[in-house]
Formats: structure tokens, C-alpha cells, sequence
């Protein structure tokens, strides 16, 4: 049974095609691979499944749920989270406060406990606060703890980024060009939290992303978008081969 | 922890209940307590006359104020023309209910806590009434919608008999535990009382801002579309910070009326809703002790200012009325300086000097 269902999913800005009749489908605990030329529109894909854009027609289900009306907050509390291709971090604010905020539907104390800080609310946040640290544990981000989001370099705002989407504890997490502007050593860096996250975590990772060697090597399944169609679908092997998608990338001959 | 209580330096936290605490020092705690005490034994030892004493008392309402106001715009990011309003809203909730009782009726004099609380909880009403545009509108267009309150405020209370087209309503006298507070003591007691309350609401303040209800306000400030990816409901959170506002608005609005025992409309002017913005600046948008910094420094300067005019009045002819001109420019003139020059506000210079001490006795 598939963890995540698109079915003829079809985005519309004006006459404009974003996406017209993707069916996809990504199954539990693989590294699933979205791909495709700039404007291809796989953000556009993302952002449907994670309620920023609306489907103009088609339906998206998780797990028999319909997410297809549903807005970002209401997406991410069913446990799909979504890391941002450019940052959207709260740059104001300390790492650790980063990584805080995003446990804020499982900090369960009411206002008046939080007013007063006085036994569950103080009990709530220590417990959140080991969970975080967890996390900062996993992706190496010690040193960076305290520091404010802002001043950091953009390797590790990204590391954050991915922190703080994890930080959700999602079953499924969406990553939009966790690599993009990285350099050799940061990207293997990253390469091997994805690997960790869906081997430990046991987190479905859905990526989209253009190092085509990093896709090729660490997907298990791979969908190749292009003008808002998918052109292509399968194992890395199978979408090597395909005709149409060394088409699109390489041209014809 | 605890190698020497006393000193940040050589200190560490074992487990994360230790980071939530308020004082992290015993210096810090104790500075503290002595700071307070201080506050409530000087009245008593240097009695001030009616009149300095209402500048005083003054500055504590306005701290209220501000506090919620620095929450708003400060915290989340929403900046709010309409303050006064607000504060308008709670003062106007204790008149009517001297309209409608009588201004001596026992529940304004003996209940006047409820009464204040009463007030609190109409201000976050309204609050959240008026924070509904937020759900849609962003920037200077939601500063518009405040400021278009502040405007529909005013009218309401100009044209409606049941506030006395805006003259004072008069509001009587309370009681203590030691009978009827009399004309001598009125100043007097009420600091007291409004202290208490800008103690109060500043602990809620600071443990609100250690938890999720403080977290989100920041959150949807810096990156309402993340605050929203990451779940939380931005619109509502929004109004929340709305609601929040109007209630120390509230809160200071009822003890606003009490304190000059009238409500009059001129108190409540676009005028004064830039003021606490301008104190909400000059203190430090975003933190919670430029609340405190803010309105002291304005009001002194105001003072000063007035002293000033006096001495020259003197010497210029009278029809110059120097107090008129000079009060707003120098107004003016401090929160250019400030925007120009330090526009993180008093606090960074409090957080500034802190960052020295915290070393000590090692200087780097």
C-alpha cells in the first residue's frame, strides 16, 4: 500500500501548466527522487503535497486521507515535513529556538501553564528540549546551538533547514534541493544525513534535485518531470535508459 | 552546577530544567530582589508631591502599555497604529460602567480588581476583533487597518451620548482594606497597585516568551510561511498576538481610569498611540526590558523638557509658549536619533553592559 498518492494531479496558474496529470506514488522507507530540468516544475509538485499550492484538479491521499485542501500546518501536524530549497529559516532566532519551534504541536501545556512556568509546561519543554537535542546530536550541529540562524554560513543554514524539518518527526520528508550552492564535501556531508534519516529513521525521503550523480546513485526511485509532465519513472537503472529523459537533458542528436 | 553560585563564569547546566530559569546567577537574583524592594520602599522614604507622583504612576500605566504593544509589533512583527485604542477600550469599559451603575455603585469602588481584569479581557476582544485583517493583509496595509481603529475609536466616543461625547466621565472613589482611599493617598495607593500589576504581567511576559505561546509570535515575525509549514496556524497566530496586545491595553486603560478617577477621550488620541510606539522603540522593539526602558526615558525626557520651557519662559516673551513647540520636537528629534543611531533601543545597551559583567572576573 503506498504511503503517499498523487493521482492525476494538475497545477494551473492562468493558462499557464505547472503540472498537468502527474501520478505518482511513493511507497514507505525509500529515497524517492523527483528530477528534471529548471521550470520542470518539481517545487510546484512539492508544494501541492505540502498544502502551499492547491491542486487545480487531481487528488493527493496519505494514507487514505485527502491532503488535497489542506493548508501547510494542518499537512505537517499528519507528519509530512518539508525542508525549503531557499531558506526560510527564522533568522532571528538562536538554532536552538529554530529547532524548538517546530515541535510547537507537541509542546501540550495550556496558556495559563505557560504563563505561570510552573510544573507541566517547564516538565513539557525540558522533554522537547532533550528530543531537540537529539536531533542537533544526529545532524552535527553542536556548536552551532546557540547561535543566532542569521549569522550562519549557508552550508549550515541548510543543515538547519533539514534539522529543523526533522526536528517534526515526520514520517515523510520532503527535501527541495537540500544540496543546491554546496560545495563537494558539504554535499557528501548531506548526502550521507539522507542516507542516515531513511536508514535509522526510518523516514520516507522524497528529493528533488539536480545533482544527477547524487540522484542516480542514492535513489531508490526516481520521477523525471518536464514541462509539468512525467516523462519518465523507475530505478535509476530504468530511467538511465530512458529514451525520452536522456531527451530531455541531453537533446537530440 | 554551582562551583560559586555568584558567577556566571565556571558554571554549567546538568540538566535543561536549570536552562529555563529566570536568574542564572544568585548576583543576578538578588540585584534583582533589591531592585524591587527598592521600588516599593522609596514612596516611603521620599514622599513626592501630588504631582511628580502622578508622573510616576504615569510611567508605570504606560509600561503596561507598552508591554503589550512591544508584544505585537515588537514580538510578532505587526506594527500597531491603534494603540491608544486599545487602551481606550479598557478605560471606556470601567465608564460605562459608571454610566450604567453610577460611579460609586460598590462595584467600581470595592470590586475594582474584577473591574480591571473585566477591562483586560474586553481589550483582548477587541484586540483579536481588530487583528482579523491580519488573516489578510500584511505590512503598512495592516498598519493601516490599525490605525483606521484608532480613527473609528475616536468617532465612536465623540458622537455616542452614552460616553459623554467624550467629556470625562467621572469615576469614584475605591476602597482598601483600610476603608476609602482619600485625596492625599490616591497617588500613593495606586502606585502601589500598578506596580504590583507591571511585576505580574512582566514574570508572565517572560515565561510566556520561554515557552510554545511566545515562540510562535517570533516565529510567525521572522517567516510567517515557514511558522506555517512548520504547524503552526499563522493567521491565528496572528490574532492571538492581537489579542494579547488588547489585553494589557485593557489592563492599562482601567487603571488609566482610576488613576485620574475620569475617563476623557483626549487621553486616547492618535497622538498618544505614536507615543508608545515611539517608547516601544526608543526602548527596544522585541525585548521585554525595553518595555520598562522605554516609556521611563520618554516620560523623563518630557519632564525635562517642560522644566526647560519653564526657566525659559521666563526670560521670552510669554506669547513664544515655548512648552508647546519644544515638547514635540524634541519627541521627534530623540526617535530620529535613536532609529538613526541605535535602533535596537536602551536594551541593547542593557544587554550590551550585561555581556561584560558575565565574564567576570576573566575579561574575555
Amino acid at each position: 500500500m503506498a504511503h503517499l498518492n498523487i493521482s492525476d494531479v494538475t497545477l494551473s496558474f492562468g493558462g499557464l501548466k505547472a503540472l498537468s496529470n502527474v501520478d505518482m506514488t511513493i511507497e514507505p522507507g525509500l529515497i524517492t527522487s523527483i528530477i528534471g530540468p529548471n521550470g520542470a516544475g518539481k517545487t510546484s509538485m512539492l508544494n501541492c503535497v505540502s498544502g502551499f499550492y492547491h491542486p487545480t484538479q487531481g487528488d493527493i491521499f496519505y494514507k487514505e486521507k485527502k491532503l488535497t485542501h489542506a493548508s501547510p500546518h494542518q499537512i505537517s501536524n499528519m507528519g509530512i515535513a518539508r525542508a525549503f530549497q531557499n531558506l526560510e529559516l527564522f533568522s532571528g532566532l538562536s538554532v536552538l529556538d529554530n529547532l524548538l519551534l517546530a515541535r510547537h504541536q507537541n509542546l501540550k501545556y495550556s496558556f495559563l501553564q505557560a504563563v505561570l512556568f510552573y510544573g507541566k509546561a517547564s516538565r513539557v519543554e525540558s522533554e522537547n528540549r532533550s528530543f531537540v537535542e537529539g536531533i542537533i546530536d544526529f545532524m552535527e550541529l553542536e556548536a552551532h546551538r546557540k547561535s543566532l540562524v542569521g549569522n550562519l554560513s549557508y552550508g549550515v543554514q541548510k543543515k538547519v533547514e533539514v534539522a529543523r524539518a526533522l526536528t517534526l518527526a515526520p514520517d515523510i520528508l520532503l527535501l527541495d534541493e537540500p544540496m543546491a550552492g554546496m560545495n563537494q564535501e558539504e554535499k557528501e556531508d548531506i548526502v550521507r544525513f539522507i542516507m542516515d534519516i531513511q536508514k535509522e529513521r526510518n523516514i520516507t525521503v522524497v528529493l528533488v534535485e539536480h545533482d544527477l550523480g547524487v540522484v542516480m546513485d542514492i535513489s531508490d526511485r526516481i520521477y523525471v518531470l518536464d514541462f509539468g509532465e512525467v516523462i519518465g519513472s523507475g530505478s535509476p537503472e530504468e530511467v538511465s535508459q530512458n529514451p525520452k529523459v536522456i531527451e530531455a537533458y541531453i537533446g537530440e542528436e | 552546577m554551582s562551583a560559586n553560585s555568584w558567577l556566571a563564569t565556571g558554571n554549567f547546566h546538568t540538566t535543561y530544567q536549570q536552562e529555563q530559569k529566570t536568574f542564572f546567577t544568585s548576583l543576578d537574583r538578588s540585584v534583582f530582589s533589591f531592585f524591587l524592594l527598592l521600588l516599593f520602599v522609596w514612596p516611603l522614604l521620599f514622599p513626592l508631591s501630588n504631582k511628580y507622583m502622578l508622573v510616576v504612576d504615569n510611567i508605570l500605566v504606560a509600561i503596561v502599555a507598552v508591554m503589550g504593544l512591544n508584544l505585537v509589533t515588537g514580538f510578532a512583527g505587526l506594527i500597531s497604529i491603534g494603540h491608544a485604542a486599545f487602551v481606550g477600550i479598557g478605560a471606556y469599559t470601567v465608564a460605562s460602567f459608571c454610566r450604567t451603575m453610577g460611579d460609586s455603585h460598590i462595584i467600581v469602588t470595592h470590586f475594582w480588581p474584577v473591574l480591571i481584569v473585566i477591562s483586560g479581557l474586553v481589550g483582548a476582544g477587541f484586540g483579536a476583533l481588530v487583528g482579523l485583517p491580519a488573516l489578510r493583509l500584511k505590512h503598512l496595509y495592516l498598519a493601516i487597518a490599525t490605525l483606521s481603529f484608532q480613527m473609528i475609536f475616536q468617532w465612536v466616543i465623540n458622537f455616542m451620548s452614552f460616553f459623554n461625547q467624550g467629556q470625562t466621565i467621572h469615576v469614584g472613589r475605591v476602597f482598601w482594606l483600610t476603608g476609602k482611599v482619600g485625596r492625599t493617598d490616591h497617588y500613593f495607593f495606586w502606585y502601589y497597585i500598578i506596580l504590583v500589576v507591571v511585576v505580574l504581567l512582566g514574570f508572565g511576559v517572560r515565561n510566556l516568551l520561554k515557552t510554545r505561546y511566545g515562540r510562535c509570535l517570533v516565529a510567525v515575525r521572522d517567516n510567517d510561511r515557514a511558522a506555517d509549514a512548520m504547524g503552526m496556524n499563522p493567521g491565528l497566530t496572528k490574532v492571538y498576538a492581537f489579542a494579547l496586545a488588547g489585553f494589557f491595553a485593557g489592563v492599562a486603560g482601567a487603571l488609566h481610569a482610576y488613576l485620574y478617577r475620569g475617563v476623557g477621550f483626549e487621553s486616547f488620541t492618535l497622538h498618544e498611540s505614536v507615543s508608545y510606539l515611539a517608547m516601544a522603540i526608543v526602548g527596544g522593539l522585541g525585548t521585554l526590558n525595553g518595555s520598562f526602558w522605554g516609556p521611563v526615558a520618554i516620560k523623563f525626557l518630557d519632564l525635562q523638557v517642560e522644566h526647560l520651557a519653564e526657566i525659559a519662559g521666563q526670560y521670552l516673551p510669554s506669547s513664544m509658549n515655548l512648552a508647546t513647540a519644544l515638547k514635540p520636537f524634541t519627541f521627534g528629534l530623540v526617535i530620529v536619533l535613536f532609529l538613526m543611531f541605535e535602533p535596537r533601543g536602551i536594551a541593547n545597551w542593557w544587554r550590551i553592559a550585561k555581556s561584560y559583567t558575565k565574564l567576570w572576573p576573566f575579561r574575555y
